[in-house]
């Protein structure tokens, strides 16, 4: 948590350039961002930034991935704000503020072996991790990805997913779908029902966690059945927000905040607090 | 003690308004609120009313407030104007369930990792002129909550009221400013100081944050919530209260953001864009707005966050008050298991 500071308002965010926008699927759109100078902060893994389009409104984003000279922002279109945002180009000027949150524990995390389990827009925060893992290959053992996504449209950094990241060391990456489409000869499944098939295990393992809330309940449960206790288990949440300092009360989960304590909490640590999420 | 006799009331609030914006529980209609003394209004002053229909928090943490402006020109933006007003401001005749919710309003604002600055900037620029409450009203409930209504704890200055007069006791440095301001209107006299009469109403909330604990899936929060007509007034009114929502003004080219007050007893305060609501229904809205002030606030600040005010007791429609809700929590046995 950053020291109590005064020196800038904490909410009134700085001028970033849209640099670079990719079309990952028909409704997610990758924004790259930066200032002339750079990165307009640093960003952790799994931290979150305010972002705004300033005569829209803004929203709260997790990282996709914090590059050195700009942010990512994997972007689904599912509201007012997004919406507008999917019409924007190159040069357009947004707001931003942050970093907000805890974000991922890449430190506890060295010298074990990776598991991420993301659904849909969920591998977006998921990547921060998997990129920044693959950075630092050497200091953590084998990763596992396993996504899925509704259809095969539904998929994104497909580039990724089937050629950049099964070629790193002991890496393996599964992919899925819901239901079964004609030109796909991939795994036909839900997501928790794969993790059960695939049943890793969680010797010396952490698993990392992040999709719509179903499936979070759902793969939280198949973990429970495969063995891995709750410290080997975090997810990241995400809820409603306004501030993304813990003041205008919007996204608490019982005495915590997702913008402030959170997005990740572990298992253990979710246990004690009310299941709104 | 120094002091001023009850009568000369005006003279001394002409004087602080004089330099500094007073605020001062006048009639408003039939409420009455904390408005900027003028002495046109002197019919007005409600100095005695108990409670006042809105609390002060307005003063520090304003119901709508400018937070920046913005200019959009083609692709490119601009920000400018930040808006933390910086002006100093005087609160006259906060009770001490007013404070100790100011207390509870710098725990969420000033602490915890970040500052805010609209409200440090206008918290800072506030001397709080404080007041014995010898009588407390009818809905009051202050001292079962922990505060003590002839306490000085949150005042800059302490008013003690007896018959005639109004003894003048400052307390911190803001307050010897004042006294200064006002010297010639304060004379020196032994004033004996009235015990005040206590709350009438009592409620127990001795260990209570800890059996909230077990009660999250206890059905009693179906049957105190099948009223609730979600009609937000108990947030709006309550001293503690600070949720905002941050919104946008936007006249094309320009425009600014804005927060705004705003009540988690409304359904879209948690509705993420995608349709997602973690609190969909009316019993998990209210049981998130009494736990949040029983439990959760306690956990994270140390207090609760209720001070006692009664303004819901008079405010909610169905009477789905702080009260009614302690005395039924109370009532319901966990099951220790
Ligand atoms: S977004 Fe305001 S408290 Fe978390």
């Amino acid at each position: 948590m950053p020291p109590d500071c005064t020196c800038q308002n904490p909410l009134v965010p700085s001028i970033v350039k849209v640099v670079e926008i990719v079309d990952e699927t028909y409704d997610i759109k990758n924004f790259y961002v930066a200032t002339d100078q750079g990165i307009p902060f640093e960003v952790l893994p799994g931290q979150l930034c305010m972002v705004s389009l300033l005569p829209v409104g803004e929203g709260m984003f997790s990282v996709t991935w914090q590059a050195e000279d700009h942010l990512q922002f994997a972007i689904r279109r599912v509201g007012l704000l997004t919406d507008a945002l999917h019409e924007i180009e190159i040069g357009q000027e947004l707001g931003i503020r942050g970093p907000y949150g805890n974000g991922f524990p890449v430190r506890q995390c060295e010298g074990k072996n990776m598991l991420f389990i993301g659904g849909g827009i969920g591998l977006a925060p998921l990547r921060s991790f998997i990129k920044h893992c693959f950075r630092r290959r050497k200091r953590y053992g084998q990763i596992q990805v396993l996504y899925g996504a509704r259809s095969v449209a539904d998929l994104c950094f497909k580039q990724e997913l089937s050629v950049e990241w099964p070629a790193q060391p002991e890496t393996r990456i599964f992919t899925t779908i819901d239901r079964p489409e004609a030109d796909w000869d991939g795994k036909v499944a839900f997501v928790p029902a794969y993790l059960e098939e695939l049943a890793p295990d969680p010797e010396n393992t952490v698993a990392v966690v992040c999709g719509p809330p179903i499936m979070i309940t759902l793969a939280l449960k198949s973990l429970q059945k495969l063995g891995f206790k709750d410290d080997q288990v975090i997810t990241t949440l995400e809820g409603r927000m306004k501030c993304g300092i813990g003041k205008c009360g919007r996204c608490n989960i019982g005495s915590e905040y997702i913008c402030l304590d959170g997005p990740v909490f572990d298992l253990a640590h979710l246990r004690h607090l009310p299941p709104e999420w | 003690m120094k002091s001023f006799a009850k009568s000369a009331i005006t003279v001394v609030l002409d004087r602080l308004a004089e330099q500094t914006r007073t605020y001062v529980p006048m009639r408003d209609g039939v409420t009455s609120n904390f408005s900027p003394w003028s002495e046109r209004r002197a019919s007005d002053l409600a100095l005695n009313s108990l409670n006042t229909t809105f609390s002060p928090k307005g003063i520090v943490f304003p119901q709508t407030e400018r937070l920046y402006d913005f200019a959009v020109d083609g692709q490119r933006a601009d920000i400018s104007g930040t808006h933390a007003e910086t002006g100093e401001n005087i609160l006259f005749g906060a009770r001490a369930c007013d404070r100790k919710a100011f207390a509870a309003l710098d725990q969420v604002f000033l602490r915890r990792g970040y500052v805010d600055t609209n409200y440090k900037a206008r918290r800072d620029g506030l001397t709080v002129i404080g007041r014995d409450c010898l009588q407390p009203g009818p809905f009051c409930f202050c001292d079962s909550m922990g505060v003590d209504p002839m306490g000085a704890d949150g005042a800059d200055v302490l008013l003690h009221e007896t018959t005639e007069e109004f003894g003048w006791e400052p307390l911190t440095e803001k307050g010897q400013a004042l006294t200064l301001r006002l010297n010639d209107l304060l004379t020196e006299k032994e004033l004996i100081r009235p015990e005040s009469a206590g709350c009438r109403l009592e409620v127990n909330v001795a260990g209570l944050p800890e059996k909230l604990r077990g009660m999250f899936d206890s059905p009693v929060w179906d049957e105190l919530s099948t009223f609730c007509m979600n009609c937000g007034v108990c947030t709006y009114i309550c001293p503690v209260c600070h949720c905002f929502d941050i919104q946008v003004m936007n006249n094309g080219s320009s425009g600014c953001r804005f927060r705004c007050w705003d009540s988690c007893m409304y359904p879209e305060y948690n509705l993420m864009a995608g349709g997602h609501n973690p609190r969909e229904g009316k019993r998990d809205r209210f049981r998130n707005r009494f736990l949040h002030k029983l439990e959760f606030f306690q956990e994270r600040y140390g207090s609760f966050g209720c001070s006692g005010c009664g303004r819901c007791l008079v405010t909610c429609p169905h009477s789905l008050n702080m009260v009614l809700v302690i005395n039924r929590l109370g009532e319901v046995k966990v099951d220790a298991s």
